[in-house]
């Protein structure tokens, strides 16, 4: 089975193909990180049996699909965060930012540390005067689409003049190539700010700003508060019967603000794979991710999906079918 | 009478071997120029059609508008009193209609002029001059040494440029927030953020360290990811080119010319003079084919640009190229016909442009510059 896409779940996904093919020695997983966007477009020419977003199909996407393959079920595999991670060496505490902030510094409309607004949500801490240099992706990435469709929820500015992408018309600031590129900018460049994915930060063990929550509280960036993101969507889940919901601004105790989930994608009838072990192979792979694979999240830094969300993808794999026959998990 | 052949049989027969064979050497080397002939005009073909889309959206302004912007901009609803509404069902703001995504090569061609220019007027000066050297002043022994470093530079993969660019040069030309002490001064650390300190002081250099944001001017953060940065590396990278190809130039001078310049009693320097004069349309060939390299060059201006699609106001601003537009976007430009087109046509443009460098410096160097055809690159 072939695989590819999202960058993101990478690491994550390449461990479940090698534990699933352990457990299924007749099936060989791969999976190819090569950007969301990549992996979308293999599963529309359908040289890809299954692909990995970080964005859920946009409506040109999804009737792309259509004409080529029919419908596509998109489940989501685990949760994560987009964080903002910053350079000030003489900082004494914790920084603490909110939504709206955030959207002025990435809007250029607040360029000095020092700023009041910075100043009121840390009143304890010392900010130094100097320049915010605002660094954001360069090149197409979930974590734009996830970064800016948050931004875009605090700040009618931001949603005005920048709106949400994979790739978006900064105002300011510069670009870097990938996770480890802003990284590298953020640590050369004192008074940068940057957001990056919060598995990157861990692992790199860089500063990340507490986040202000929709319900006021700040919160720190963990796998558990990004699960908790997750539970806090079902609401939508249900609401709108569908899986690709914002995870991002909802409110909760303990939930971080810019939390994501990242889906794993096929297409709902299976049949033109013309081998029937081949489409069950698919569903088992997906079955097995939300189960077992969900055991190995926290440790790769990934946040697990939680129960309610796990049921509901359950219940969305029982759809996928195989020429009109439903293909059921077989233990 | 059977060991005989006489010659009159044997000829024809050997020339009939080999007119075959000269046949199929024909029919081989002719194949392989037109397969070359083909693939260019394929790959122009390939590239024009993909370009459609955005040709036919955006026409000949695609080339002026350095708008950049592959998603759609929404415009608000507002109700009476001018505030935003919102759906008291979803919670989220109304949206009136979208603007559409909007694709200009303008920010990316203003970014490949600059850094090629800045480029140019630090390598034109080093390569001439390192040129004249080896003609006319290096001891013998010395010139095949500096001739191969030279080499090697070109040699050098334009990836480790870029990495040198990032980890060596770019922190040391960038650094706001850091003071060190030299000779008793308290000066910021990164050459950059010297430069601005001094700029911001002469009226009419603010420009250098200042941009506007929304109405007000703001000082610029230098990060040493900028187009000053960007065009320093590029112009380490073409030296190599034309140092190698305007002394090949220089040497091809005939000698003739330069003995009589100084039978004429010419300086030194008038002899020089005389002798770039004599070869300045080869001489401008090589640094044609420079400037085609550094207009072309990706890798190491992605890593050292900052990758921004806007016109900077300031040398010490990010920006981008056309080959670094390119790179950095086509892999999450699969699923959008616009934005594909639009990138395809970035890609049209860069292809015409050095094409157009390289026809005219192999014109100028080879061509007409007869004496040099057999030396020249």
């Amino acid at each position: 089975m072939q695989g590819g896409g999202a960058t993101f779940p990478n690491p994550i996904y390449q461990q479940w193909a090698s534990d699933f093919g352990r457990q299924h020695p007749d099936v060989r997983i791969e999976y190819v990180g090569k950007g969301s966007g990549a992996g979308i477009g293999g599963l529309i020419d359908k040289t890809l049996d299954f692909a990995g977003s970080d964005a859920p199909l946009n409506d040109e996407e999804l009737a792309k699909a259509r004409r080529t393959g029919g419908d596509v079920v998109q489940i989501p595999s685990v949760a994560g965060a987009v964080v903002l991670a910053y350079n000030l060496r003489d900082l004494r505490g914790e920084l603490k930012l909110s939504g709206p902030v955030v959207a002025d510094i990435f809007l250029g409309r607040i360029t000095q540390w020092n700023d009041p607004a910075i100043k009121s949500l840390n009143p304890h801490l010392v900010l130094p005067d100097i320049p915010i240099c605002a660094v954001h992706r360069s090149e197409g990435s979930g974590t734009n689409f996830v970064f800016t469709s948050y931004l875009c929820t605090q700040s009618d500015e931001f949603q005005t003049q920048v709106n949400f992408g994979k790739t978006v018309r900064w105002p300011i600031g510069e670009g870097a190539q990938g996770n480890p590129g802003v990284t590298q900018a953020l640590e050369e460049t004192p008074g940068a700010i940057g957001y990056i994915e919060l598995n990157f930060a861990i692992d790199n063990n860089i500063p990340v700003a507490l986040m202000q929550n929709e319900s006021g509280e700040f919160v720190k960036a963990s796998p558990a508060t990004a699960s908790a993101a997750g539970e806090a969507a079902l609401v939508d889940m249900d609401r709108y019967k569908t899986l690709t919901v914002r995870l991002w601004a909802r409110p909760g105790p303990n939930v971080y603000p810019i939390s994501c989930f990242t889906y794993l994608m096929c297409y709902r009838d299976l049949g033109y794979l013309r081998d029937r072990q081949r489409a069950q192979a698919i569903v088992d792979f997906f079955w097995y991710a939300i189960h077992d694979g969900q055991d190995v999240a926290t440790e790769l830094a990934y946040a697990p999906l939680g129960q309610g969300v796990r049921q509901r993808v359950q219940q969305e794999l029982d759809t996928i079918t195989f020429n009109g026959q439903p293909l059921h998990h077989q233990p | 009478m059977t060991a005989t052949v006489s010659p009159s049989s044997a000829g024809p027969m050997l020339r009939r071997g080999r007119s075959g064979e000269d046949v199929l050497l024909r029919v081989a080397v002719t194949g392989g120029a037109l397969a070359i002939l083909g693939m260019l005009a394929t790959l122009v073909l390939v590239l024009f059609v993909a370009a459609l889309p955005s040709m036919r959206r955006f026409g000949p302004a695609f080339l002026f508008s350095s708008e950049w912007r592959p998603n759609a901009l929404p415009v608000l609803k507002l109700d009476g009193h001018g505030h935003t509404i919102r759906d008291p069902r979803t919670a989220m703001k109304v949206v009136d209609h979208y603007r559409a995504p909007a694709f200009g090569a303008g920010a990316s061609l203003f970014g490949t002029v600059a850094t090629s220019t800045w480029a140019l007027l630090l390598a034109v000066p080093l390569s001439l001059g390192a040129a004249l050297f080896l003609v006319r002043i290096a001891p013998v022994w010395l010139v095949p040494f500096v001739s191969f470093l030279i080499e090697f530079l070109a040699a050098i993969p334009s990836i480790a440029y870029g990495l040198w660019g990032m980890f060596v040069l770019g922190p040391w030309m960038g650094g706001p927030a850091r003071w060190v002490r030299v000779l008793g001064m308290q000066l910021p650390a990164g050459i950059e953020s010297r430069i601005g300190a001094l700029a911001i002081h002469v009226p009419g250099l603010r420009w250098i360290c200042t941009t506007s944001v929304g109405g007000k001017t703001v000082l610029v953060p230098p990060t040493g990811r900028d187009i000053f940065v960007a065009g320093i590396i590029l112009g380490i990278m073409i030296v190599p080119i034309i140092t190698a190809i305007s002394r090949d130039v220089l040497r091809s001078v005939p000698r003739e010319q330069m003995e009589g310049t100084i039978a004429l009693g010419a300086t030194w320097w008038q002899s020089c003079r005389e002798m770039i004069f004599y070869c300045r349309s080869a001489l401008f060939g090589a640094i044609l084919l420079g400037l085609a390299r550094a207009a072309g060059e990706t890798m190491a201006v992605l890593m050292v640009m900052g990758n921004t699609a806007a016109v900077p106001t300031s040398p010490f601003m990010a920006g981008t190229t056309l080959s670094a537009t390119l790179a950095g976007e086509f892999p999450e430009a699969a699923t959008s016909d616009l934005q594909r087109g639009a990138l395809m046509e970035v890609a049209l443009i860069l292809l015409v442009m050095s094409l157009v460098f390289n026809i005219v410096a192999r014109y100028l160097v080879i061509g007409k510059w007869q004496p040099s055809a057999a030396t020249a690159h």
